[in-house]
């Protein structure tokens, strides 16, 4: 319990970094940033419940969040370049669905770990 | 739990999450009360111009007519002949200054109804250059005077388009337009129609789209004067002219 809690709280101090020094980017970035968001959650989920198995891989964790990111910024912007702005939901639904599946194991994992399975 | 090794590389993406969720958060709460505050706060300037403006045509129009007096005294008690003082008058007439009467035409122009998907909802509305090109068609035509809603169109009088308004003079104009001329009706009438642009509007844009458009000959129409200000400032008399 102790370790789920020092993520969350790993969670808060990047949300209260990023209220405090206030830094907001251009409108026309924000796609990016929610992009990014969906790949960070995609990556937190898939992390935990990659420590979960025991299965959890510096390289392959930051090397996977690095590559899913830069690949999902590709994506808008080539979008944007091509005239076709709804290219970003390719990203979208990618992650979306990743996220769902990540969820579904973690919740799975824990049941196994605290017995209510 | 206690035993789950979560490593630096897990905490530190969370980190990175909750930065960036602060990051977008920021970036829209920015957007959010930029955007409402500035539309307001220019739709109160708005207003308050022009009812600064509007006292301000009230005070010209009390001016004018107090300069009018003034003058037709002077010109009793000086003796200065009553000629030069008809000679202002017709002056200010042509001008657009005075409020004036005689036969002519009222054309009314009004939106029309927009019939649906598909259709561009532009078209069923009276933009600035309808207005523009029947009030040239009236000129054409001979008209004297001629107003839109009220407001004189003079020498200097500007239409043009001012988001979902019409702006002649310095008024913005709401939908339907009534554009009243005085001259010769017939000739006033057969102007309009015979323009190959003006009389789309009457014609096929009135029976498609569904649009408001009718020219009513008058024998009495009022025009009312111009209420704007003229202070040339930079026009000067050429060199040698009379």
């Amino acid at each position: 319990m102790l370790s789920l809690l020092a993520l969350l709280l790993a969670l808060a101090l990047g949300i209260l970094l990023g209220l405090l020094t206030n830094v907001s980017v251009p409108v026309g970035l924000l796609t990016y940033i929610g992009v990014a968001v969906l790949a960070a959650i995609d990556a937190c989920l898939g992390g935990v419940k990659a420590s979960l198995e025991r299965n959890f891989q510096d390289n392959a964790f930051i090397s996977g969040f690095i590559t899913n990111t830069l690949m999902a910024a590709f994506i808008v912007f080539v979008g944007d370049r091509i005239g076709v702005r709804e290219l970003y939901l390719a990203a979208v639904v990618a992650f979306g669905t990743r996220i769902f599946r990540h969820l579904g194991d973690v919740r799975r994992l824990l049941f196994d770990r605290w017995g209510w399975g | 739990m206690f035993r789950v090794p979560y490593r630096p590389a897990l905490l530190a993406v969370f980190g990175v999450l909750g930065l960036l969720i602060a990051v977008a958060f920021n970036t829209t709460s920015r957007l959010a009360e930029a955007r409402p505050a500035r539309v307001s706060s220019l739709i109160d300037v708005v207003h308050s111009m022009e009812d600064q403006r509007d006292e301000l045509e009230d005070r010209l129009a009390d001016l004018r007519g107090e300069l009018g007096d003034l003058e037709r005294k002077a010109a009793d008690s000086t003796g200065v002949s009553a000629s030069f003082s008809r000679e202002l008058d017709r002056v200010r007439q042509t001008a657009g200054l005075s409020a004036v009467t005689g036969p002519g035409v009222e054309v009314v122009l009004g939106d029309g109804m927009d019939v649906g998907a598909g259709t561009d909802p532009n078209d069923y509305l009276i933009h600035d250059t309808d207005i523009a090109i029947v009030v040239n068609a009236l000129f054409v035509g001979g008209a004297e005077a001629l107003e839109v809603n009220g407001e004189r169109v003079v020498a200097t009088t500007p239409i043009r388009c001012a988001g979902t308004t019409v702006l002649v003079n310095s008024s913005r104009l709401g939908n339907p337009y009534v554009i009243k001329a005085i001259g010769d009706p017939v000739a006033l009438e057969r102007a309009i129609l015979e323009d190959d642009t003006a009389s789309l509007l009457f014609t096929v844009y009135k029976s498609q789209l569904g649009l408001q458009a009718n020219i009513t000959q008058m024998n009495e129409v009022s025009v009312s004067g111009y209420r704007g200000s003229m202070r040339p400032q930079y026009l000067r008399q050429p060199d040698g002219g009379a």
